[in-house]
């Protein structure tokens, strides 16, 4: 698993603009409502989560060829699904403690450990998120779509109406609200739970549909003899 | 271009033996060699052997040796049999009625016009899809060679090299080391770091087959393998065949011309409509 994460790790280095653009999108979130202090903490964490659910959505998708073939030489299944995962973790991780950094210099918040949570809840979900999008549509721009969708409705959607509950970042508003608004801890109980059910759904759809995707058909070990040949030439 | 000056042709002659995947030492001494045939005749060394860098590649092609000592496995055990194989999409047949037996050490090509179902019927011997109908048997460990997409753009061939190694469990050490190894046999040598995207067709189609072959498996699938190899890389690829061969690896090979009837046992044609002839 190790050695597949740090191969993702290796071609995702190599591509400079690509994590310039993605350390960057969710600041210009931020920075687009700074005027509003505890708006531009949500909308950071909702940048992250779009930003680190594209980057698995593309990493699933471009290693889509390569990991047929990386079953066939032998990875199973899980070492190929969670040296992804781990991998992009990684990155989504870094980009969330810069964004805590970012957050803990320019506003006086009470509850930072709530902070920290929150955006630790933005990379769990939105990595799971993305590959699961990847691996069910298997094309770049169909994934990306669907993403801009699921985040628009995300933004867009009263919180406290019914469809908003169903949308996978639902957890950080809630958050946001203990962090920012000092609500009480009601807020984080249903955050977590929130937070909790999504990851389960996502997981267990993820893992399934990989196993679906890069399944190896089973075939048993030829017996010594047989009367079938081929067509020879010689 | 002939160089007048044979230190020039003896410096490209020794980058020439370099980059066709042979070592310092025996390029230094293969050189040297060269240039006191060249004082004994008393002749300008491109003269004698031509330009520096052809005559570099057909040497290092001579000079290969069989790095991996033929495996101890069973003579002729059967590890691949197809029986009356079929695949259908929807109400379309792709390949019907296949019946193939490859032993190991022999060699199988599978040929048919575009569209015949050669890359299917590869995908179901690799088990990446099923066969519809018949059954298909095969030893565990293969190695399985793409037409195109097998290979990351942004990696190197070494990265690649740890990567396909690691699928069994072969050390980052000696998977580079039993890479770079095969990569000189196929008249290369990886520069580091250098991506795959720029690589050549050819140079990548190398790759392709080295990562195919890194674990030693008992079965090769070959889709297309020498695209874009140019007349020497063609001659090293068979080359490979029969040095697989010899070392008891059963190859399946999927082309849609074979120019070498001589180098494989056995020829499966497929028909356009998928069947077999």
């Amino acid at each position: 698993m190790t050695i597949v994460a740090r191969q993702v790790l290796h071609e995702l280095s190599r591509r400079k603009q690509m994590l310039a653009l993605l350390a960057l999108l969710p600041v210009a979130f931020y920075l687009a409502r700074h005027d509003l202090p505890g708006q531009s903490i949500r909308l950071l964490s909702l940048g992250l989560g779009w930003t680190i659910s594209t980057l698995a959505l593309f990493v699933t998708v471009g290693a889509i060829p390569v990991e047929r073939r990386l079953r066939v030489a032998g990875y199973s299944v899980l070492q190929l699904l969670g040296g992804r995962v781990l991998a992009v973790s990684a990155v989504g991780t870094l980009l969330a403690a810069a964004g805590f950094g970012l957050v803990i210099v320019d506003q006086a918040l009470a509850r930072h450990w709530a902070l920290a949570l929150m955006f630790a809840l933005a990379v769990a979900i939105s990595v799971p998120l993305g590959a699961l999008l990847g691996a069910l549509l298997r094309r770049e721009l169909e994934g990306a779509l669907a993403l801009l969708t699921i985040l628009s409705v995300q933004m867009l959607a009263n919180p406290d109406g019914t469809f908003a509950h169903i949308m996978p970042f639902w957890s950080l508003r809630q958050l946001a609200a203990y962090v920012v608004d000092d609500e009480s801890s009601a807020y984080l109980t249903s955050a977590l739970v929130h937070a909790g059910i999504t990851l389960s759904f996502l997981g267990v759809a993820l893992c399934a549909i990989s196993a679906v995707r890069m399944r190896i058909h089973k075939a048993e070990r030829p017996e010594a003899s047989s009367s079938l040949s081929s067509t020879s030439v010689g | 271009m002939k160089s007048a000056d044979p230190e020039e042709w003896r410096s490209q002659f020794r980058i020439g033996l370099h980059a066709a995947g042979v070592e310092v030492p025996l390029a230094a001494q293969m050189t040297e060699d060269a240039m006191d045939e060249a004082r004994a005749a008393e002749l300008h060394p491109a003269a004698l052997f031509g330009p520096a860098r052809t005559y570099a590649e057909q040497l290092a092609r001579a000079s290969r040796v069989a790095v991996a000592e033929p495996l101890n496995r069973q003579s002729g055990g059967v590890v691949l049999r197809l029986s009356s194989v079929g695949k259908t999409y929807g109400r379309r047949r792709v390949l019907g009625d296949v019946d193939l037996e490859v032993r190991a050490g022999q060699v199988v090509a599978v040929v048919g016009a575009n569209g015949a179902g050669k890359s299917t019927l590869l995908e179901i011997c690799a088990g990446l899809q099923n066969a519809s109908e018949g059954k298909v048997e095969r030893v565990p460990h293969v190695g399985w060679v793409p037409q195109s997409g097998g290979t990351y753009d942004l990696l190197s061939a070494q990265e690649h090299f740890e990567l396909f190694g690691g699928a069994s469990r072969i050390g980052r050490g000696r998977s580079r080391a039993t890479g770079e190894r095969l990569a000189a046999r196929l008249g290369w040598r990886p520069r580091a770091q250098q991506p795959v995207s720029e690589l050549s067709g050819g140079t990548k189609q190398k790759l392709n087959l080295i990562l195919g072959e890194l674990s030693r498996p008992e079965l090769l699938l070959l889709d297309e393998p020498y695209q874009g190899f140019d007349r020497g890389s063609y001659a090293d690829f068979w080359g490979e065949v029969r040095r697989w061969r010899e070392s008891g690896t059963a190859v399946v090979v999927v082309t849609h011309l074979l120019h070498e009837p001589d180098e494989v046992d056995h020829v499966l044609e497929l028909l356009p409509h998928g069947g077999p002839e």
